[in-house]
């Protein structure tokens, strides 16, 4: 037996995303598995299943927590505030010129 | 459109082989050999089950009388489907074994995995050619349940191919071979019509006659044993088994245990519902 990882996409501009595992023989058999274990409420109308063994592991310890590195995690919202800020004062100008 | 006589028996045989094909099937629920064999095979049972169900449907839909007030087309309120569900359910329970038209590939026990997987593919290749003879059907009714079951059976098809081509050459104990054997000639009796399918076949319910559907099935039956490597010698002439099932009135041993199973809720609560 071979383990599978199974994807599934929905209908539209969604991403494919991870659904689950399974083991199965071989690759023909994982789809016709994974259809009947994972797609059977129809939750995707796109399947992938990706033996496990090509899966490319990252090293966990190569993986640094950027936690003391609050640039990293920019919300943005310092820039929407500027772009907030920036707006008014245009629409302020538009609107003394109007009149 | 209501159905013929003929038309409801040809119908009432394969209802009744979905349900029981589909209630044995279910034994293996939490049982299957692995994980996702015990999903995919209780899926397909399932599957048979709705078969039945959607034809279980079109009989008694075609016996309700409209004179009591319940429209047969349109608007349906929650109490006339509460109604039409326990109808279906003591129809498709409660009746007398006599009553029943299922064959007995579909109602025996198959206590081995083996047996199970084997009768699933024999059954499910005859099957496929029950659906694809009701897919031209005069009747639209027929046709659209037959289109989406047919559908459904590809997969079938597909899962049991897939599971007994990757196991019978390595199968070392004969015990897929065995079950063959064991299995084909009871198997061919799925093609024992009732006596009156020449007229069904002559209205056009449906388009082709189970005597040519069986000639079809054995050819693949004997491709699919040839391209898996199994030497089996089997009879797959219904002649014998239709003899014993007597136009599909004879029950086999151990229908009688099967029924008062599947009549346990019913019996405890006539209006359970699920």
């Amino acid at each position: 037996m071979r383990t599978y990882e199974v994807f599934l996409k929905k209908p539209g501009r969604d991403e494919f995303r991870h659904a689950g595992a399974l083991d199965a023989p071989d690759d023909a058999m994982a789809l016709t598995y994974a259809r009947e274990a994972y797609v059977r409420r129809h939750e995707g109308d796109e399947l992938w299943v990706v033996d496990r063994a090509n899966v490319v592991v990252g090293n966990p310890d190569e993986l640094a927590v950027n936690d003391d590195k609050p640039h990293r995690h920019n919300d943005g919202a310092l820039v929407a505030a500027r772009r907030k800020a920036e707006r008014e004062s245009q629409t302020d100008t538009r609107s003394v010129a109007d009149a | 459109m209501s159905l013929s006589p003929a038309a409801r028996d040809h119908l009432l045989a394969l209802a009744d082989d979905e349900h029981m094909v589909g209630a044995r099937h279910t034994n293996w629920i939490g049982l299957g050999p692995f994980l996702e064999e015990d999903l995919a095979f209780c899926s397909i049972a399932q599957d048979e089950l709705g078969h039945a169900i959607a034809l279980y449907r079109l009989i008694l839909d075609d016996e309700r009388p409209t004179a009591d007030g319940s429209p047969a087309t349109g608007e349906r309120d929650a109490e006339a489907d509460l109604r039409d569900q326990l109808a279906l359910d003591a129809f498709a329970m409660m009746r007398e074994p006599g009553d029943y038209r299922s064959c007995w590939l579909a109602e025996i026990e198959c206590s081995e995995w083996n047996d199970s997987l084997v009768r699933h593919w024999l059954y499910d290749r005859a099957e496929e050619l029950r659906w694809e003879a009701l897919v031209g059907s005069g009747d639209e009714r027929v046709a659209a349940v037959a289109r989406r079951a047919r559908n459904e059976e590809r997969f079938h098809l597909t899962h049991a191919d897939q599971f007994l081509s990757r196991i019978a050459d390595s199968d070392t104990t004969g015990r897929i071979a065995a079950s063959v054997e064991r299995l084909a000639p009871i198997a061919a009796g799925v093609f024992d019509a009732a006596d009156t399918e020449s007229d069904a076949v002559a209205e056009g319910l449906v388009t082709t006659s189970s005597a040519e559907l069986a000639g079809v099935w054995a050819d693949r039956v004997r491709s699919d044993l040839a391209r898996w490597g199994l030497s089996v010698d089997v009879d797959l002439d219904p002649a014998a088994q239709s003899a014993r099932q007597a136009g599909r009135t004879v029950r086999s041993d151990g229908f009688d245990d099967l029924l008062a199973d599947l009549q346990k809720v019913i019996r405890e609560d006539p209006a359970a519902v699920w």
